[in-house]
């Protein structure tokens, strides 16, 4: 069978907005979904489960929150890291707070609680745009960051200063601590993801995401046609955090168990998921995907080939990503700055015209 | 024969408007109306004041003096989007198009003051939000065939030509269902044929839909054709207000735009 | 006076002379980005580049040595004692220099025209690419970085401080670092040749002019790209000597370019545009970081220096998003 979409004829508005509207790529997706759900529990150990596929996913949720206020609101945020600390912390507070408190009620909170701290950070932008609202973004960084080291509340007054997940239970399954079998943790992270990226689907193909992208692509004519500003804007940031801070939730209560802030939500951390955004793709929900993916399984490639192949020294290799990854910004932004989520749309444009491209 | 006319006729009036920047006086004290159903045409030479003019109406400026009627009310303190949920459509001068977006989205974000699907159902995609959503595309196509860009339905607004631009412009405009249109220099740039189409679609957007149209040209050919009444402004000041055929003939206009010196 | 008062005069004279390096970097921010709109992030991790590269020539590093002892299995380290300061700097200027042609060459050339925000993120890529050059280069140890500038405590200035106090009350004088004093002069230096090239060289007037307007500049004649190179040496040779002070005081470190980071808030309070807007800048939030430390910072347990700057920036955006002297925007449609 060929992959187009001529013969596939929308004969309604419903099947022509649909978010896949090529047949075959439905059924892809269905598979992988289905194989993520049915199949990949069944296979899954330690090693894949923690160096693998949960950070992935965990990325892949910050980095379409990020996406949605940067790629499709235009507003750019160097604050990531910090709201993924509201994320973690707020999660700790509830589960110690209500240990009887479902896990996943936990987890929603906690993306709440990150709305809120992202409306509050979010109001500058009302004034500010463009690398102002960078810098201002950069206060969030670092005053969340200090305020979770200083204030002894939040680590519960704990002697070492760092919060550790203690062990939760879904339907006498567990999820969070070491004992946490990898399939219940993956499924858990999954079951998140999925439904989340559906939303920001929907979202973004929506209202929300038209006033947004309005707001992006020219802000004075998306005021002047009825877009109001404030709403859009606050929106974005609130959406986004709420993401973000759902991935901070799973990335300390699944993914790391024990968390010291400077070290787990430092700078590096809103960098990554920027460049995440970057490379995958502004503005695309599949791309988030494949940047989190590439940005955090392109190190660990290198690092395995160079440190355990040729035996180099860690401390060099490390610098060479280093200079892998400014390179590649770089030439993303030169070449593709729609990312990778761009070059495999124009793949399967000549697809659907192959094999009679004229 | 201003007399002969009703309160309730005229849609917008604009009083003793001023405005200026720092010491910069971009509009003094003018004052027109605008009446229901009619093209009106706003000229004057270069840095007259025309889009300044606008942005007062649109609420993106603020005048320092001076009241806006809109719709028989007085307008008090708006934000540029509270003003477009009034009625108050608009183009611009140099295309402000949303390039990242095909032309279908920039028409569906036109009609964006028209949706009110909550947050949940849109998070949902189902019931009100995809009803509301289709709806409006079928409003929205209207506009697409009203326009003959069909063909161009997905096409990314960035990568169209400088007339399709404009076109898809006024799309936008008219997917919010205004009663009030603001079209600035609509004709700018094109060639002979494209303003023809142009116009062509600014009369039918005036005789079909009963739209009240503002309008900023240059061409004079174009503005004697098209608009019933003419306001002239020169220096931000008003230099007359009537029919086509007497600004035509006014001495005071012709200087202005022959560029006599002013003293 | 009492010594809080004395305390107090102590705090705000190092917060002087913090804000006056912070001022530094910032005077390169704001070169780049009246010549070329581009906001630089990388600015200071040419700081960092550029000390490493001072340190590698004073010292004779062979550059990479770590890498080709790695792929070669050799050991080479140092092809010499290494050179004196002078040369070191002049043979780091060039380096600078190439770096910008390199900059100009690679880079900026692809990314005329895009909107400013992608110019950001690219230089955000370039500033991690340089990162790991870096230490690829020289390693990744901390140096220490001597050019002979004197440093340590003066015993005059503390000498005239301790007949300050009033009677009865017991007091040592005051600390300040001559190091300190030194870079506070060097860069007033620094500003007034930058302001006098810029005024009355030919140079100066066209690179002016491109701050001006892009495509004015080009119908008279100018090369935009000549320029550009030009800029990136001069904002390159402004973070060597950024480089230089901050390396002499704490070491040549990867904190370095986190220091950097700083300039930013403080080129939002003076303005992306204005050099004398980046000096009071710098001087406002080198003071104000070290006061707020100072008094609040006890209270909710210190380490506030981390935040101050930006969440003060943050505030001041609220209420003049132009910043202190850059002028009113008006919008246009």
């Amino acid at each position: 069978m060929f992959y187009r979409e001529s013969g596939d004829f929308k004969t309604s508005y419903v099947q022509d907005q649909q978010i896949f509207p090529i047949l075959q790529d439905r059924v892809f997706v269905a598979v992988v979904i289905a194989f993520a759900f049915l199949v990949v529990p069944f296979l899954i150990n330690d090693y894949w489960e923690k160096s693998v596929l949960l950070p992935v996913l965990i990325w892949s949720l910050a980095a379409i929150g990020l996406n949605i206020l940067t790629g499709y609101c235009g507003q750019v945020s160097l604050g990531t890291g910090g709201f993924m600390a509201v994320g973690a912390y707020a999660s700790y507070k509830f589960t110690t707070a209500f240990p009887e408190l479902n896990l996943f009620i936990v987890v929603l909170l906690s993306g709440g609680v990150t709305a809120m701290v992202g409306i509050l950070f979010g109001l500058p932008s009302l004034r500010i745009k463009g690398f102002y609202l960078a810098v201002a973004t950069l206060a969030s960084q670092f005053f969340l960051v200090w305020l979770f080291n200083k204030v002894p509340w939040f680590y519960n007054y704990s002697a070492s200063g760092q919060i550790n997940a203690p062990e939760r239970l879904i339907a006498g399954i567990t999820i969070t601590g070491p004992n946490a079998p990898p399939w219940a943790t993956y499924l858990f992270c999954l079951i998140f993801v999925v439904v989340l990226a559906l939303i920001a689907k929907n979202l973004t193909r929506g209202r929300f995401g038209r006033s947004w992208m309005a707001i992006r692509d020219m802000d004075i004519a998306a005021e002047i046609i009825g877009v109001a500003p404030l709403k859009a804007k606050l929106s974005a940031f609130s959406i986004s955090s709420f993401y973000i801070g759902i991935a901070g939730a799973l990335f300390f209560l699944v993914y790391l168990g024990a968390v010291e802030p400077t070290e787990a939500f430092g700078i590096d951390k809103s960098f990554l998921v920027l460049f995440m955004i970057i490379i995958g793709g502004l503005g695309s929900i599949l791309g988030s995907f494949i940047g989190a993916a590439f940005m955090f399984l392109m190190p660990v490639l290198i690092k395995n080939i160079m440190v355990n192949g040729l035996g180099w020294s860690p401390d060099i290799v490390a610098h060479l990503i280093f200079m892998i990854v400014g390179g590649l910004i770089m030439f993303f932004l030169i070449v593709e700055p729609h990312g990778l989520a761009q070059l495999w749309r124009i793949a399967k444009e000549k697809l659907r015209l192959w094999p009679f491209p004229h | 024969m201003q007399d002969t006319v009703r309160e309730d006729d005229i849609l917008l009036e604009v009083r003793n408007i001023s405005l200026s920047f720092g010491g910069v006086t971009a509009l003094e004290n003018i004052s027109f109306d605008i009446r229901r159903g009619e093209v009106r045409a706003i000229i004057g030479p270069n840095g007259a004041g025309k889009s300044s003019m606008l942005n007062v109406i649109n609420g993106f400026y603020h005048p320092q003096e001076g009241e806006i009627w809109f719709d028989g009310k007085l307008r008090h303190h708006m934000k540029p989007h509270q003003v477009a949920r009034l009625g108050i459509a608009r183009t611009f001068q140099n295309i402000a198009l949303f390039k990242g977006m095909s032309t279908l989205d920039n028409l569906m974000t036109g009609r964006l003051i028209n949706m009110h699907a909550n947050l949940f159902s849109q998070v949902a995609w189902i019931g009100p939000a995809q009803r509301e959503e289709i709806e409006h595309r079928q409003k929205v196509e209207e506009i697409i065939d009203f326009l003959k860009i069909q063909s161009i339905r997905k096409t990314p607004v960035g990568k169209l030509p400088y007339g399709m631009q404009k076109r898809v412009e006024l799309g936008r405009a008219l997917a919010a269902e205004s009663k009030l249109l603001l079209l600035d220099e609509p004709m700018a740039g094109m060639n002979l044929e494209e303003k023809e189409d142009m116009c062509r679609f600014v009369l039918d957007v005036n005789e079909q839909f009963g739209t009240t149209i503002a309008l900023i040209e240059h061409d004079m050919g174009v503005v004697m054709d098209i608009s019933n009444r003419v306001v002239v402004l020169d220096y931000g000041k008003k230099l007359a207000d009537s029919s086509p055929d007497e600004v035509r003939n006014n001495p005071e206009v012709i200087d202005a735009y022959l560029g006599v010196s002013h003293d | 006076m009492t010594p809080d008062i004395l305390n107090t005069i102590e705090v705000i004279l190092n917060g002087l002379m913090t804000g006056v390096m912070y001022s530094l970097v910032a005077l390169g921010f704001v070169l780049i980005f009246k010549a070329s709109g581009i906001f630089n992030y990388a600015q200071g991790v040419m700081a960092l580049f550029a000390a490493l590269t001072l340190v590698g020539f004073q010292t004779g590093q062979i550059p990479f040595s770590h890498l080709i002892n790695e792929i070669f299995g050799t050991h080479v380290h140092n092809w010499g004692p290494g050179l004196n300061s002078v040369l070191a700097i002049l043979l780091t200027i060039l380096v600078m220099i190439l770096f910008a042609w390199l900059v100009e060459k690679l880079l900026l050339q692809y990314l005329v025209n895009q909107e400013p925000i992608i110019l950001f993120m690219a230089t955000i890529g370039l500033a991690f690419f340089m990162e790991g050059l870096g230490d690829l280069m020289w390693g990744a140890d901390i140096k220490t970085l001597d050019v002979g500038i004197p440093s340590g405590g003066s015993f005059w200035w503390e000498d005239v401080t301790r007949t300050w106090v009033s009677e009865g009350y017991e007091y040592y004088g005051m600390y300040i670092d001559l190091l300190d004093v030194w870079a506070a002069g060097i860069a007033v230096l620094l500003v007034t040749i930058l302001t006098l090239f810029s005024q009355y060289t030919k140079t100066g007037r066209a690179l002016r002019a491109v701050a001006d307007d892009h495509q004015a500049a080009l119908t008279v004649g100018i090369s935009l790209r000549s320029i550009w190179v030009i800029v990136w040496s001069i904002a390159g040779f402004v973070a060597l000597v950024a480089g230089i002070m901050w390396g002499s005081k704490s070491g040549v470190q990867f904190s370095l370019s986190l220091i950097a980071l700083k300039a930013l808030p403080v080129l939002i309070l003076g303005g992306f545009t204005s050099i004398p807007g980046a000096i009071i800048g710098g001087l406002i939030i080198g003071v104000g970081e070290k006061l707020f430390e100072f008094w609040i910072g006890p209270l909710v347990g210190g380490a506030t220096e981390n935040w101050f700057a930006y969440v003060l920036a943050l505030f001041f955006l609220m209420f003049r998003p132009q910043g202190l002297f850059g002028e009113r925007i008006i919008e246009r449609v």
